[in-house]
């Protein structure tokens, strides 16, 4: 059996009850940290907390080489565990259906995902959001700027009136986290005065949430990691009154003229 | 006033006037009298004493060419010489004769706009004269005749008028012949004549020389010459008419000034917009213009540090100028400019003009092959196409303590010589370098012990192997680690004539698009093909046969990341992939570019090429010499199986002189130690020139020794992958 759990957002406590329950009742579980991680605790103290070893597996160790998780998964109860949920932004797919062809049988339990929590926190709906994207390190994609695809992706949902969840690279195994302040800064070449929500700290007991000028984030700073960004589509008058309530966003920005 | 003093001021009032400027290169096969006819002409331009000229080897500055009495590097040099009552400002370059160095000659080719080419009387054209010569015309410089050593006809084969001028006639024809050959497709005539006067004989040695024109202001016929040789009455012979004068008068009447020179050679070396204003200014020499300067030389001066010496195309180069530099981002400060006297600088504060060589202090950024200037504009094309590297030796610092001086000395000498490729291994400590042949690196490694006084331990020189595919693939898929993304490729052999061409660098990254795509197409690719031309690497070809793949473009750059890293280790046994026309027919990609980004595209683009490489039945390739040995008969048996006992073939071998010539061609690696092999296999009777000849695939019966054998050097599996099992 190999169930797949979304650890939540922050720390050993934003799982799920049910989440915490069959990772408590595993015989063993694996984690991978590589595409996102839980800023407010460590890989001790959760194995510490769950009374459980989690065995951390690198990249390359599930995605290149997953027969041990496999192997374990058809002898025993084996749980895999990612932050956020195991199947949003970081898919996992692709191990669950390795699983499946080997007959392991597979469950998922959720977790509570940026996604959910960009939406509410910043109270823009969740039923107005387009395709996200991820803005990658220059150095990652070789470029010095915001690649083309994320540019057309937001294009595309803003002629649709749609909002982007933007979610900032991270290099886990380096503890790289690019902040808000960096991000807003890339798209403020050429989107200056465009309105963008950053959210920081999603799932922390002390969230973030600042509306205003990509140029006016860009100057200022958000803290401890991890940070998104949201750029709102059009706006709908609740929405409006959130970001201007919730995110203390300048109300020359929301005004309809 | 000093004398020197004087010959700069002079050089300097004739800088600001093209017409009196000629740039020249010295050219020739190893031994035919290059230096000493260098040394000639400085001592004719009163910059060394008379005396010494043919001695001191003034341009042989560095002390192990010194030793080894041969000219490694093109060193540079100025002087002035007046013909029909006008001053001239010669800009001279000495170039290396050995195949070894073939790089310093391309680059200094690049500097000039006329090659005296020096040939030995006795032994007439070689093989590197053709060589010189082909760089040297496909570079758009015009050469003229040197015949040398004609002493020797008079004196050691006692040759009298007749002979000689039939011996003469025939190493012009030679000489033509090759020219003719190389000028086929260019609306001007480069052969040379006696009568046109771009031909002129002598000796360098006893430095006396003559030509038509000077033949006939003299008076002094070959008789005279035969009789003042035969009667001891050099040094008059020398005064009468010397040899610095006739050259020069012949560089002076017929090299072109860069005036006349510049609106032919800008195109053939430059891919840039013909229409531009920087391309104006170039053709017209404008000193007023943009900085437009081209790196041939970098060199090491203890005081001023990293020198770069080349040609001034365009503008005016002065200190404190901030210029770009092509292939880095960053522009450098000019810290001091000027001219070279026999070895020495000679600053220069009001700058040196275009049209000019300079040597430039200040360029960091710049390696031999850059283009600097005062605008960003279009590089000039590469000049490193010839030479590959063959060999490689491992070199370790004896010290730990030299290791940092060691890699800081490494990486300068991979600036000075782009034909040299270094491998900084900081982990061992044991770094690599390779080059052009065993001399190449011997020298090398003694300049980093001699000049830098580091002790180092280098290890036996190793052959550099290629891989390369023999037929067609099928498509064949590449998978990323998180299995999301998928791209399918196939391999086939590129054409030779493609090949060629990249390696001429008639077809390059760095070229307008529809240039390439005719060039392309005229080496014999199908206009489709043509048209998906993606990326060049080496003399491989990566075409996008793809049709509106969401972004694909984006994630192409990776792709030829991973193609590249492919191609660098191919397959076999790491060696670098050579020939091969590769295909991306589809791709598949996940919609977010964190689950596309270079961790994932790179292992999927690599794993594609090397699968299909496998499937085109790739086979390892070993670099070949073209081997000639001159012998006296008598040894020709012990000669001719040298090269037949080192897996060569002997396809030639016949009379010249009293003399039988043996050519043939043997691998690279078995030619490691040929010359003290073959030197006492003939009593050194022997004389013998070796020139890379390319790849050739290793028979099969060779192919998996070689391969494991490299395997097991390299660290590692010593077992094939399953599908490799055609070898
Ligand atoms: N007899 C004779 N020997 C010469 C003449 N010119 C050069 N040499 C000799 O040929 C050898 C090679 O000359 P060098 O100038 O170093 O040739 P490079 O390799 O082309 O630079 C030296 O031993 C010279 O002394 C010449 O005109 N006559
Ligand atoms: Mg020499």
């Amino acid at each position: 059996m190999l169930t797949f759990i979304g650890l939540g957002l922050y720390d050993e406590r934003s799982i799920t009850v049910e989440g915490r329950d069959a990772l408590r009742d595993a015989d063993r579980a694996f984690a991978e940290f590589y595409t996102s991680k839980l800023i407010g605790t460590t890989v001790e103290d959760l194995s510490a907390h769950h009374g459980l070893d989690i065995e951390v597996r690198d990249r390359a160790g599930t995605e290149q080489d997953p027969t041990p998780i496999l192997d374990a998964a058809e002898e025993e109860d084996v749980v895999f565990l990612t932050a956020g949920d195991t199947m949003i932004s970081t898919t996992h797919v692709d191990l669950r259906l390795r699983a499946v062809e080997r007959d392991i049988e597979t469950r998922v339990i959720h977790g509570v995902t940026a996604q959910s929590a960009a939406s509410g926190l910043t109270g823009l709906q969740n039923y107005r959001f387009g395709k996200a994207v991820t803005l990658p390190f220059p150095y990652a994609h070789g470029g010095d700027d915001v690649p083309k695809s994320v540019v057309d992706s937001i294009e595309a949902n803003l002629e649709r009136g749609l909002h982007t969840l933007v979610y900032l690279d991270i290099k886990a195994h380096r503890d790289e986290y690019m902040t808000a302040s960096t991000a807003a800064e890339m798209f403020a070449d050429g989107w200056e005065d465009r309105l963008a929500v950053v959210v920081a700290r999603a799932g922390s007991p002390e969230p973030l949430v600042a509306a205003d000028r990509f140029s006016a984030l860009a100057e200022r700073e958000f803290g401890d990691p991890l940070h998104m960004l949201v750029i709102p589509g059009d706006l709908h008058h609740v929405e409006a009154e959130a970001l201007e309530t919730l995110g203390g966003c300048p109300s020359e920005l929301l005004d309809p003229l | 006033m000093g004398r020197r003093k004087k010959i700069v001021q002079e050089c300097e009032k004739l800088m600001d006037n093209p017409e009196h400027i000629r740039n020249i290169a010295i050219a020739a096969h190893v031994d035919h009298g290059k230096t000493t006819l260098s040394d000639n002409l400085l001592a004719g331009a009163g910059m060394i004493s008379d005396e010494t000229a043919g001695q001191q080897l003034a341009m042989d500055t560095k002390e192990d060419e010194q030793e080894r009495g041969i000219t490694i590097d093109a060193a540079n040099v100025s002087m002035t010489h007046e013909w029909e009552d006008q001053n001239h400002l010669i800009n001279l370059i000495d170039t290396p004769g050995h195949v070894d160095f073939g790089g310093d000659v391309t680059r200094a080719m690049r500097a000039v706009d006329g090659a005296l080419v020096v040939v030995d009387a006795v032994e007439g054209a070689m093989p590197q004269t053709e060589t010189v010569l082909r760089q040297a015309l496909r570079e758009g410089v015009k050469p003229a005749l040197f015949i040398n050593k004609v002493d020797r006809l008079i004196n050691e084969l006692q040759e009298g008028p007749q002979e000689m001028q039939e011996r003469l006639f025939e190493v012009i024809s030679d000489v033509n012949e090759l020219i003719r050959g190389m000028t086929e497709e260019k609306d001007y005539d480069w052969t040379v004549s006696v009568e046109d006067g771009t031909v002129a004989f002598g000796s360098a040695l006893y430095k006396w020389g003559v030509s038509m024109p000077s033949m006939q202001e003299t008076g002094i016929s070959f008789g005279d010459i035969i009789d003042m040789e035969q009667n001891d009455e050099r040094q008059e012979l020398h005064e009468r008419t010397p040899l610095s004068d006739v050259v020069l008068d012949m560089v002076a009447e017929h090299f072109p000034n860069p005036l006349d020179a510049q609106p032919r050679r800008i195109p053939a070396v430059w891919r840039g917009d013909s229409e531009s204003e920087i391309a104006k200014q170039m053709r017209e020499v404008d000193d007023d213009g943009d900085v437009v300067f081209m790196v041939t030389d970098i060199s090491m001066d203890p005081h001023a540090g990293e020198i770069a010496t080349g040609r001034l195309f365009s503008g005016t180069i002065k200190k404190g100028q901030e210029l770009y530099v092509s292939g880095t981002a960053k522009k450098n400060r000019v810290q001091s400019v000027g001219i070279f006297m026999g070895g020495e600088r000679e600053d220069l504060d009001r700058g040196v003009p275009a049209g000019n060589i300079a040597a430039v202090t200040g360029l960091r950024d710049a390696i031999a092959g850059s283009t600097v200037s005062s605008v960003e504009m279009t590089p000039f094309e590469s000049i490193e196409h010839i030479s590959e590297p063959v060999i490689t030796k491992s070199v370790e610092a004896t010290n730990m303590d030299d290791l940092p001086k060691l890699i800081q000395t490494l990486q300068q000498v991979a600036k000075e010589d782009p034909t040299i490729r270094i491998e900084i291994n900081e982990d061992t400590g044991e770094h690599l370098i390779s080059g052009q042949g065993e001399l190449h690196l011997e020298v090398i490694t003694q300049r980093i012990q001699k000049n830098q006084g580091i002790p180092v331990h280098t290890g036996e020189p190793i052959v550099v192997y290629r891989e390369a595919p023999t037929q067609a693939s099928r498509e064949v898929e590449g998978v990323s680690p998180n299995r999301h993304n998928k791209f399918y490729i196939s391999v086939e052999p590129l054409s030779e004539e493609i090949v060629e061409e990249i390696r001429l660098g008639n077809i390059a990254n760095d070229m307008p698009e529809l240039e390439r795509r005719e060039a392309l197409q005229e080496a014999g690719m199908d206009k489709d093909a043509s048209q998906n031309f993606e990326h060049i690497f080496g003399s491989n070809i990566l075409l996008d046969n793809t049709k509106g793949i969401q972004h694909l473009n984006e994630t192409m750059e990776l792709v030829i990341e991973g193609m590249e890293e492919a191609l660098n280790d191919g397959p076999l046994a790491a060696e670098p992939v050579q020939g091969a026309l590769l295909r991306l027919h589809d791709a598949k990609l996940h919609e977010d570019t964190i689950h596309r980004g270079p961790a994932q595209v790179i292992p999927a683009a690599r794993e594609a090429v090397h699968r299909a490489l496998i499937d085109s039945k790739v086979k390892l390739l070993e670099p070949i010499q073209n081997v000639r040995i001159d012998v006296p008969s008598d040894y020709m048996g012990s000669a001719s199986g040298e090269i037949q006992g080192r897996r060569g073939r002997v396809d030639d071998m016949y009379q010249e002189g009293d003399l039988m010539v043996i050519e043939g061609i043997a691998p690279v690696e078995e030619m490691i130690g040929f010359s003290s092999d073959v030197r006492s296999a003939t009593e050194g009777r022997a004389s013998w020139n070796t020139e890379n000849a390319g790849f050739r695939v290793m028979s099969d019966s060779l192919q998996t020794d070689k391969i494991m054998e490299i395997r097991e050097r390299k660290g590692m599996k010593l077992e094939l992958s399953p599908a490799i099992d055609y070898i």
